[in-house]
């Protein structure tokens, strides 16, 4: 069978595959897997097999869509779905229906994709493990003991396993890139207001993200192109034009000047991790690239004030629900708590902080086009370990994962997560590549060279 | 450092105490940090409350 995006699409051209054949084996991977991941919450195959039958009958009748006409795809379940039953991983939704789609659901419905689903997560988007106590621990596919990530754990999972060709995820404080890192696939969190957040639960308004998981750059950038675009329903919905991102064959980074983060990004991280990530930079330099060491305003600052925010937005947004305490999860039970006993002023003197963070970061790129970091600092934790010991001290897991990538969050930056390794435990490793804003075309480019060069990892072992 | 059982209790926000003395912890540490980037804000500042990721990003321009 086809593994990427464009294999597929190729596929059901040549008429090797149909999309019904492509359907019908991802439900049947699907039932075959998902006892064991726990990736998919809801399966909607019925609705499945019409829409690839309808694929069919339209790539027949010369009616082409684009290359996501026919394949399977899957959405967090986050994102409305209408008549599907979308919970956002939590007992407060577990009976909601919708009765209409979110923007990125109607554009990959328009866009002729197979919805097969919807993903398992952390409990509201509120955390990194994906161990959802209502709904079932996601796992790891690479090591079933081990975590996915989250709160996209059932995009990554489900990306990896080979279950869907691509999957929608959000991304808070992480949430696409930590499970992308850790379940070794390719996520995609764009500029804020780079895709519509119309139709997707929220957890903290001025955080939150959207965007693809998939096994390949040119696959992310494949759905990137399908969702990105102004939405005037989304408050935050920026205005700036779409352009095409998908990388074109044999692209080039020639000149590109890669920035090589100095300092904060290479501090406390796994051997492996950073032996992976450098391998990665140095194959970046023989590609083409000028790496450039760069020294980044205080991260560790933008992170702090990247957590005050999330804890008064989210708690703001859960403040009704909070005398049922019984609803909730422990951990973000927890987080919860937390932003309730932060103040108003502690909020916008986060917010007057980001601002100027803003403003500081915009320097950086008047020395380097992009950067290039490590996504997480080390690989997928086992699951229900709160603590990993890591350069002699034990922290947290919740604030060490979130480390590298929650200030790209604040920045609202567009950052690409892909794969550049696998640990002596043959677990995935994960970089970012990180530009300015709008620049998501730039950051796939700088991606899909590095892809097309050698930096990557085999497909996950079937199980 | 803050009194958070007192903020809570000020603010009528009911927390078990185990739990309240769990995030206590946490909020310090995040409190520590925090506060001493507040010290120096000028006062033309404003909050990013209305947030657009184009605006004030240098003079890069489309892509290379």
């Amino acid at each position: 069978m086809p593994v990427t995006i464009r294999e597929a699409a190729d596929a059901l051209r040549a008429r090797q595959f149909s999309s019904v054949e492509l359907t019908t084996a991802a439900l049947a991977r699907i039932e075959r897997l998902n006892a064991a991941l726990r990736a998919f919450i809801t399966v909607t195959a019925e609705a499945a097999l019409k829409k690839a039958a309808q694929a069919d009958a339209e790539l027949a009748g010369g009616r082409d869509r684009g290359p996501l006409h026919g394949i399977p795809i899957a959405v967090k379940d986050l994102f409305f779905t209408r008549g599907v039953r979308t919970t956002a991983g939590s007992l407060l939704y577990r009976d909601f229906v919708p009765d209409h789609d979110a923007a990125v659901v109607e554009r990959l419905e328009r866009a002729g994709a197979v919805m097969m689903g919807k993903l398992n997560m952390h409990e509201l988007a509120y955390g990194i493990t994906s161990e959802n106590p209502h709904f079932g621990a996601v796992r790891n596919p690479w090591n079933v003991e081990h975590s996915p990530g989250g709160s996209s754990g059932g995009s990554g999972a489900a990306v990896a396993a080979g279950m869907v060709y691509a999957a929608m995820g959000s991304d808070t404080g992480g949430s696409i890139r930590i499970p992308a890192s850790f379940c070794g696939t390719v996520g995609l969190k764009p500029t804020y207001g780079r895709v519509s957040r119309y139709g997707a639960f929220p957890l903290a308004w001025s955080l939150d993200h959207m965007g693809p998981l998939a096994r390949s750059v040119r696959g992310a950038a494949t759905v990137f192109d399908a969702i990105a675009g102004y939405d005037r329903r989304d408050a935050a919905s920026s205005r700036h034009p779409a352009v095409e991102t998908v990388p074109e064959v044999g692209c080039s980074m020639r000149g590109v000047r890669v920035g090589f983060p100095q300092g904060f990004f290479f501090e406390r991280l796994d051997a492996d991790v950073e032996s992976s990530v450098r391998g990665a930079l140095a194959r970046a330099e023989s590609l083409g690239a000028a790496v450039v060491p760069v020294r980044l305003p205080d991260m560790e600052a933008v992170t702090a004030v990247g957590r005050v925010i999330l804890l008064c937005e989210a708690s703001a947004m859960m403040e009704p629900h909070l005398d049922n305490r019984g609803q909730f999860g422990a951990d973000v039970l927890a987080l919860l708590d937390q932003g309730r006993l932060l103040s108003a002023t502690d909020y916008i003197q986060a917010q007057r902080l980001r601002r100027k963070m803003q403003q500081e970061f915009a320097a950086v790129w008047r020395q380097v086009d992009c950067l290039v970091a490590p996504a997480t600092p080390t690989a997928a934790p086992r699951v229900g370990e709160n603590t990993v010991r890591l350069a002699g001290r034990e922290e947290d897991v919740r604030i060490l994962t979130t480390r590298l990538v929650r200030g790209f969050n604040v920045l609202g930056l567009p950052s690409l997560a892909m794969p550049c390794g696998l640990t002596a435990a043959g677990l995935p490793v994960g970089l970012q590549i990180v530009g300015p804003p709008m620049e998501e075309a730039l950051v796939l480019r700088v991606g899909a060279v590095m892809e097309d060069g050698g930096v990557g990892i085999p497909p996950c072992p079937t199980l | 450092m803050k009194n958070w059982e007192f903020i809570a209790k000020a603010s009528g926000v009911e927390i078990p105490a185990p739990e309240l003395q769990r995030i206590s912890q946490t909020l310090d540490a995040l409190e520590a940090t925090f506060r001493r980037l507040v010290g120096d804000l000028e006062v033309s500042l404003e909050p990013a409350t209305v947030f657009h990721a184009e605006e004030d990003a240098g003079d890069h321009s489309g892509s290379r």
